[in-house]
């Protein structure tokens, strides 16, 4: 706007400048002519006067210029440059210019002069000179300054209303415009228009602006259905799995209780007919039994895991891990393990399920430190950063190849034979999913013969 | 006098200032010259008064006619209106000076200045003009009155004229209202 306003300034003061220039040329030419025309009148008239050498007449025609009060004397010079009468009658001869001849004019700052000689047929009978004040240019002068401030003035005014008009002409449309992005943006609603304002350069805009939206809006509305279906494909597939591996447990530990049961009743009630290599098949029967029923168990738990819902509360992992080794008793007894413990901080978490974890983890240490003795177990807690904290349990057991260590966290991936540690391969999987909807992470890190230590990391409670 | 002589046919502004400078000069330079300062100045006078009078077109037989100004009786100038009228021309017509001892012998003339010799037989010289186109003038009293066209009176020091304008239209002439306003109109007296 400051563009348009100085512009049009500028144009408009050389305008004026120009136009106030031109007039005062044309006023002091005409100044010059008017009062030229006036002395060839007084010179005509007293042609007569100077050949008869009749001053009084002289003077009564000089007299006449006393009806122009701008006249600020006049005078006629007799053929030899001497004053032959003047106007007004009181001024001194002396007062004015000396032996004029010719035709001519003169400016002073406040007065113009003009001389023409008086010529009756042809013979230079003298000169007659006038001298006018200016002060009638003085007013058009001021009056035409005035005049150009006010123009300027009134222009500067309507050129800043125009300018404001035709702006908002070109901004309400963008402003409109850049408003209605944000608002998508901000609300992510595709099916907001912008408003049109012209069929001009910024409405064509406004329309490609739509058009864009309405693009958007195709696109993200098909998307969403798209993630909206394949979610929902996915939930059904899940559903049914889950529905699926439940009921399959849950039907297998029938005919696994009906195995044991009967095996027992073999046991107690033929004990003597069918011998020792008997009782042992029986024993291994009842034992394949027990671990399938366990695996089931831990099938259970572990698709539990994926559907219960979390229930946070401030958990204080000190005494959460006293608990998961008091609990241990059994499996400890006969074992010489050296526990190093370190103060644990308070978690916002799912106490059942991180129990669950610290549960696995210190078995897991237990487990495979079996042939060590003494056992080390190392418990530690630390801050990994600003927002979480990490956990680990390292022990001095069996171990592991590194290059399996992704694998350990998968359902059913087992590194040892069965008959060397048992186990479901569950576990660490469940350890994984529990994290994971905690908000952490998981790894471990091993080396064959050498132990083995896991990690996970919580978010910080806010 | 030659020098001022060759020096007044040069050029008219010179002649015209020298009519000046011998006024201011006074006296003695007029009387040298045998012309009184009067008489200068009526010569002039006598030069301009064909610059403010029309003659009718007849008055010439062609352009280029001279516009005669004759003296009747003894000559006032001497040789001083001849120096002023020397090369001048009124619209074309050379300015010539004549000189006619009677009323009879003034034939085509324009202006006819009437010397005061001939006062004594000035009614009956002003009755043989009657009806020509001449522009009298003279310097003896009451001229105008008398019913002569153009009288020198003396106001003052200063040389002032009378106009008789009926005079004037009775001989066809038109007189330039810038001279009559210069001048005293007068009419003709009745005796």
């Amino acid at each position: 706007m400051t563009v348009i306003m100085l512009t049009s300034g500028a144009v408009l003061l050389l305008t004026c400048l120009a136009f106030i220039a031109f007039e005062v040329i044309t006023l002091r030419k005409g100044m010059v002519d008017g009062l030229m025309t006036r002395s060839e009148i007084i010179g005509v008239n007293s042609t007569a006067s100077l050949a008869f050498q009749n001053t009084s007449d002289a003077a009564d025609v000089l007299a006449a210029l006393k009806t122009d009060p701008q006249v600020i004397d006049a005078c006629i010079y007799d053929e030899n440059g001497h004053v032959f009468a003047q106007f007004p009658s009181n001024v001194a001869a002396s007062a004015f210019p000396s032996a004029l001849t010719g035709t001519g004019f003169h400016y002073t700052s406040s007065s113009l002069a003009v001389y023409r000689p008086i010529i009756q047929d042809g013979h230079a009978l003298g000169t007659v000179y006038i001298e006018s004040n200016l002060s009638p240019l003085t007013r058009r002068y001021h009056a035409y300054a005035l005049l150009a401030l006010a123009v300027i003035i009134a222009s500067t005014i309507l050129a800043y209303l125009m300018s404001r008009v035709l702006q908002n002409q070109i901004s309400q449309p963008i402003l409109a415009l850049s408003e209605t992005a944000r608002a998508i943006s901000r609300k992510r609603d595709f099916s907001v228009r912008a408003v049109k304002y012209s069929n001009d350069e910024a409405g064509a805009l406004t329309d490609a602006f739509n058009e864009m939206l309405a693009e958007i809006q195709k696109l993200s509305s098909t998307l969403e259905q798209r993630v909206e279906e394949r979610t929902a494909q996915l939930e059904a597939v899940n559903k049914e799995l889950e529905a699926f591996s439940y009921s399959v447990s849950h039907d297998l530990r029938a005919p696994l209780r009906h195995i044991d049961g009967f095996v027992d009743m073999l046991r107690k009630t033929s004990q003597d007919s069918i011998g020792a290599s008997g009782k042992r098949y029986l024993d291994i029967i009842s034992g394949a039994a027990k671990r399938m029923g366990a695996l089931i168990d831990d099938l259970l738990v572990f698709s539990r895991m994926g559907r219960s819902e979390m229930r946070r509360t401030t958990v204080n992992t000190d005494s959460l891990v006293a608990e998961c080794i008091s609990e241990m008793a059994q499996d400890l007894q006969g074992r010489a393990i050296e526990w190093d413990i370190s103060p644990m901080p308070e978690v916002n978490a799912d106490r059942p399920m991180l129990k669950q974890v610290w549960v696995n983890l210190i078995s897991n240490a237990v487990k495979y430190s079996r042939d060590r003795s003494p056992a080390k177990i190392v418990i530690r807690s630390r801050e990994a950063g600003p927002k979480e904290w990490e956990f680990s349990v390292k022990d001095n057991g069996a171990g592991f190849d590194m290059q399996y260590a992704g694998k350990l966290f998968g359902v059913f991936q087992r590194l040892h034979q069965n008959e060397e540690f048992e186990g479901t391969g569950i576990g660490l999987a469940n350890v994984r999913r529990i994290i994971l909807r905690h908000g952490g992470k998981t790894w471990a890190e091993g080396k064959i013969g050498e132990g083995a230590a896991f990690f996970f990391t919580l978010p910080k409670a806010n | 006098m030659p020098f001022l002589n060759s020096l007044l046919r040069a050029n008219w502004i010179v002649r015209a200032a020298l009519i000046i400078a011998l006024l201011f000069a006074g006296q003695e330079a007029s009387s040298a010259q045998n012309t009184s300062t009067a008489y200068k100045f009526k010569a002039v006078f006598l030069f301009h008064f064909t610059q403010f009078v029309d003659w009718p077109a007849t008055t010439f037989s062609d352009p280029q006619a001279p516009l005669v100004i004759g003296i009747l009786g003894d000559d006032p100038f001497g040789d001083f209106l001849d120096a002023t009228v020397k090369g001048e021309n009124v619209d074309g017509h050379p300015l010539v000076v004549q000189r006619y001892r009677k009323p009879a012998d003034v034939k085509d003339c324009q202006v006819l200045f009437i010397s005061s010799s001939e006062q004594s037989q000035l009614g009956r010289t002003l009755t043989d003009l009657k009806g020509k186109t001449i522009l009298t003038v003279s310097d003896m009293g009451n001229f105008a009155e008398d019913g002569g066209m153009i009288g020198f009176v003396a106001v003052q020091d200063k040389i002032h004229f009378q106009i008789n304008t009926d005079a004037a239209r009775d001989a066809n002439l038109t007189l330039s209202s810038k001279l009559l306003r210069l001048a005293d109109i007068v009419t003709t007296e009745k005796k």
